[in-house]
């Protein structure tokens, strides 16, 4: 069985401008010590169907279908069932390490309280424990600085304080949501580094979710590319990488910039995101797509696997797109 | 933390000074001086005056005396117009009043003030929220000048259950009244004040995290969400306290509590400058006391802002 | 006391932010604005109370000064609101017409309140915009001044200068004006501090735009919500200043009148049964106050549309 299943999960928000459908029938599996990317623009709805896991959304957003974490239902889980699962088994790593601290609180208070809640340890000995996850993330002299306050600490080492607190109940999942897209370049390299490795020693099962395809590359097994809250593409890192089977996905390919290729102007995709108050018909990446039909426009095919392994939701043949 | 109260008593003692002086010398700008009105004053009242400041003394001199009277005595001088009275005196008998039905009232405003904004924002847009809000929308239009003669209307002539007027020596029947009149628009404030900013605290990232972390709720607002979501509602504290002892003279007008504002608007009448600067140094006194003290709970909440 | 910090920063931030569309906010600003129900009715009773203000003198059948004998002494009785005699809203306690009076209480309290107001925006702006402006060791001096200045009892201190040099409307403008623009310094600085360091007038200084262009293209246009919705604010804090003073007999002397001298007289007579004395200028009175607010609100809502 798989750690995590999400079936056909959708997430929609009542604004004023009406209901925005951020989210629309993604299914996933992951199992356990598996590592999965997902990738998409801003606005393609990624960090929201993060948060409908952890039953984080606003007030104002409704998730619809399953997710399953070790069998058991935790979508739209009442307290006394998603409570202990967080931070217990599944824990979270947010993309701005700035705001994401609370400002008003010794990180030493903020990271304890984690322990002391979820098992009962005593503060001293929750502190210790701080400390020793502090210094596994290699912030230096992690016994002077766990008195201090989130804005003493830069943003780099900050991001991880946050990774730090999030590790400390030994969780089987670990979402981390652009938790790089804050930080300066190279800070975000390390950052990277750092997680794979504790990905490695801690053996969780982790859920990247970037929009930036290079991350995505280096750590994660499978990815999962995401366009107007749907699915468009699901496949091992490295065919993805050397034959994309969706034209989005090519398009973001072709948007990353390389060193090997001089002089070349930049490919951009043409066009913006999807405004996502209407409601969901065709494929939503259809006005940017230059092998759209009229028949993208009415409807999707769903998402199909067209080699063992790999799956795509286009109307067009992976022939017609070479 | 130490030095950081010495700084802000390095600004609030040279305002304080600035207070003094900005009082004496308008008192002196009076038309045709303080001490020569169209209505003359007793020759004792005079005596007085002269024995104290030495009239033909240059100007410079007598704010000197004064300043210094205040600094090392805290003494005001005798007043303008009773022979017999200094104005110390005045301030001591009307002083205690103000206090009592002040301090009540500013504790009753920021209690239920506080209380409601918060419920009403973790339960916002319920029923309580709307009413939160209906109040604190309502009662911003009812200063104390519109919600004593309301109250006495209510209590003493329809319903005949409190004393229209009095203090009887802080009697709880006495209280009640005062009490309502000055803190309803601050509660008000208070409560849409930390409506407002636990809504935003309660939407902010760090909140989120917390949520994450598993914790309850009720803990995620205890531990997480009250202390930022106080800071607008400390830095509100300052001018909600000027405000409600400017508020107290007509407390004591319409009330008769006899407080300072009462012996403040009595000497306004007659103008008995002595005691009206006096009434303006201590208000201001007080008011630049509560201000370091809302600053130092500032800090104290904010690590952000280094002493 | 009712301008709530937490939302003018909001909104501060979000008229300094960058406009991303191109359609201007005003525009946005002004459909929202129109669709909020309670801003509409506040700015349709403005403007009732305005005209109540400018012409409701052609309606009395009273004018204010005129001392009606046939209910002098028996006020209670004979002096209630009635068309008959032509006291609409019944007569004050020496036989004066109410309805004439709250004309011209409405008429000094409203000008009051605007007056004080536009000083505000007038010296606040001005004050501010150059504190933020120029920054550094000036702009510190000048908001230490203020900080110092807002410590000060400001009412203590205006009924001491109404005092000293004597009770008229002229010494109220100055006093009122003396302390309303203090706060409405700190907010134009604020605003003017985030805007001077956003990107797009570092872009405009970069590609060269004149100084004087960049003030009058990015900082006015950024600044003018938030004096807009604060002036608004300010209207009926004025007011409410002005009625206070009033209220204690300091204010707006006789025969000249206000909302805050009506209702101090109202309040006064109201155990001798005379209720209409203090209702009728206080429906106006808090009528006004709920109008203003309604629209000060309305006008942030609509400049910083967030769900609250």
């Amino acid at each position: 069985m798989a750690l995590l299943e999400i079936r056909d999960l959708g997430v929609s928000f009542d604004t004023n401008d009406g209901v925005v459908n951020a989210v629309n029938g993604v299914s996933l599996d992951l199992a356990r010590g598996q590592t999965l990317g997902i990738v998409g623009e801003s606005g393609s709805g990624k960090s929201q169907l993060a948060f409908a896991i952890m039953g984080l959304l606003a007030k104002n957003g409704h998730a619809r279908g399953s997710v399953r974490f070790d069998g058991q239902e935790i979508l739209n889980a009442p307290p006394a069932i998603i409570n202990p699962i967080r931070a217990m088994k599944i824990a979270m790593v947010f993309q701005d390490p700035m705001t994401s601290l609370n400002p008003y609180m010794r990180v030493s208070d903020q990271m304890a309280e984690v322990l002391v809640h979820h098992k009962g340890m005593a503060k001293s000995e929750a502190v210790a424990e701080c400390v020793r996850m502090l210094d596994a993330v290699k912030i230096p002299d992690a016994k002077g600085r766990v008195g201090l306050y989130p804005h003493e600490f830069s943003g780099g080492m900050r991001q991880r304080v946050m990774i730090a607190m999030s590790l400390l109940c030994r969780p089987e999942l670990l979402i981390a949501d652009e938790p790089t897209t804050a930080l300066d370049v190279t800070v975000q390299a390390q950052i990277m580094a750092l997680l794979a490795d504790l990905q490695r020693d801690f053996g969780m099962a982790t859920i990247l979710i970037t929009h930036d395809l290079g991350v995505v590359a280096g750590f994660c097994e499978e990815v999962l590319v995401l366009y107007g809250g749907q699915v468009m593409e699901k496949s091992p890192v490295d065919p993805l990488f050397g034959a994309p089977s969706h034209p989005y996905t090519r398009g973001l390919l072709r948007a990353i910039p390389r060193v090997d290729q001089h002089g070349e102007d930049l490919d951009s995709i043409p066009g913006s995101p999807p405004n996502m108050t209407r409601a969901p018909k065709g494929c939503p990446f259809a006005p940017r797509c230059d092998f759209a039909g009229e028949d993208c426009h009415d409807h999707l095919d769903p998402l199909t696997e067209f080699t063992p392994g790999r799956w795509r939701a286009c109307n067009r043949k992976l022939e017609e797109i070479a | 933390m130490l030095s950081y109260i010495a700084k802000r008593l390095a600004i609030a003692v040279p305002t304080l000074l600035l207070l003094i002086i900005i009082s004496f010398l308008l008192m002196h700008a009076a038309p045709g001086g303080p001490f020569t009105q169209e209505r003359a004053l007793p020759p004792q009242v005079l005596a007085n005056l002269e024995a104290k400041y030495g009239l033909d003394q240059p100007l410079w001199r007598q704010m000197a005396t004064y300043v210094w009277g205040i600094v090392s005595d805290f003494d005001f001088g005798p007043s303008f117009i009773y022979k017999d009275r200094t104005v110390n005196e005045i301030i001591a008998q009307g002083f205690p009043v103000t206090l009592t039905y002040g301090s009540l009232s500013f504790v009753l405003a920021v209690a239920v003030g506080v209380t409601l904004g918060v419920f009403a924002a973790i339960w916002h847009n319920s029923w309580l929220d709307y009413l939160a809000v209906g109040i604190s929308i309502g009662a911003q239009v009812l200063p104390n000048f519109v919600m004593a003669p309301i109250l006495v209307l209510v209590f003493t002539l329809w319903l005949r259950w409190l004393p229209g007027g009095g203090w009887e020596g802080g009697a709880w029947q006495y209280i009640v009244m005062p009490v309502i009149a000055l803190s309803t628009s601050f509660m008000a404030s208070i409560a849409r004040i930390t409506r407002s900013s636990m809504l935003e605290v309660l939407n902010s990232n760090h909140i989120r995290t917390a949520r994450a972390k598993g914790l309850p709720e009720r803990k995620v607002i205890l531990r997480h969400a009250l202390k930022p979501a106080m800071l607008p509602v400390i830095s509100y504290l300052g001018p909600a306290f000027v405000t409600m002892i400017t508020g107290s003279v007509v407390v004591d007008i319409y009330f008769s509590t006899g407080g300072i504002g009462k012996s403040f608007v009595d000497s306004a009448l007659n103008r008995d400058y002595a005691v009206m600067m006096g009434v303006t140094i201590l208000v201001g006194a007080l008011t630049i006391l509560f201000n370091l003290v809302v600053d130092i709970l500032y800090a104290w909440i904010d690590p952000k802002i280094r002493y | 006391m009712v301008i709530d910090a937490t939302k003018m920063k909001s909104l501060g931030d979000r008229l300094a932010a960058e406009e991303v569309r191109g359609r201007s906010p005003w525009a946005d600003a002004r459909k929202r604005f129109f669709r909020n129900k309670a801003a509409v009715a506040g700015l349709v009773l403005l403007i009732l109370v305005g005209l109540f203000a400018l012409f409701g003198n052609s309606l009395a059948a009273w004018s204010n000064e005129e001392l009606d004998f046939t209910v002098m002494g028996q006020v209670a009785e004979l002096g209630g609101p009635s068309f008959a005699s032509g006291h609409y809203f019944g007569t004050d306690d020496l036989g004066r017409d109410l309805f004439a009076r709250t004309v011209q209480g409405t008429r000094i309290s409203l000008m009051v309140g605007i007056v004080g107001s536009a000083i505000a925006v007038v010296a606040g702006t001005l004050y501010g915009a150059t504190a933020g402006y120029v920054g550094g060791r000036i702009d510190n001096v000048m908001m230490r001044t203020v900080d110092i200045l807002m410590s000060i009892p400001y009412m203590f201190v205006l009924i001491l200068l109404l005092v000293i040099f004597g009770r008229s409307i002229a010494m109220l403008f100055v006093g009122i004006g003396l302390i309303s623009w203090l706060d409405m310094s700190r907010i134009v600085r604020g605003q003017t501090l985030s805007l001077k360091h956003k990107e797009f007038i570092e872009a405009a200084q970069a590609t060269g735009v004149p100084t004087f262009t960049i003030i009058r293209r990015h900082i006015v246009p950024n600044l003018l919500g938030v004096v807009a919705v604060y002036a608004t604010l300010l209207v009926p804090l004025m007011i409410l200043t002005e009625s206070f003073i009033s209220f204690l007999g300091l204010g707006v002397q006789e025969p000249l009148t206000s909302w805050g001298a009506l209702i101090s007289e109202g309040a006064g007579t109201i155990s001798y049964g005379t209720l209409w004395q203090l209702a009728f200028p206080l429906f106006f009175f808090i009528i006004t106050l709920f109008a203003f607010f309604f629209v000060g609100d309305g006008l942030r809502d609509a400049l910083d549309p967030k769900d609250r």
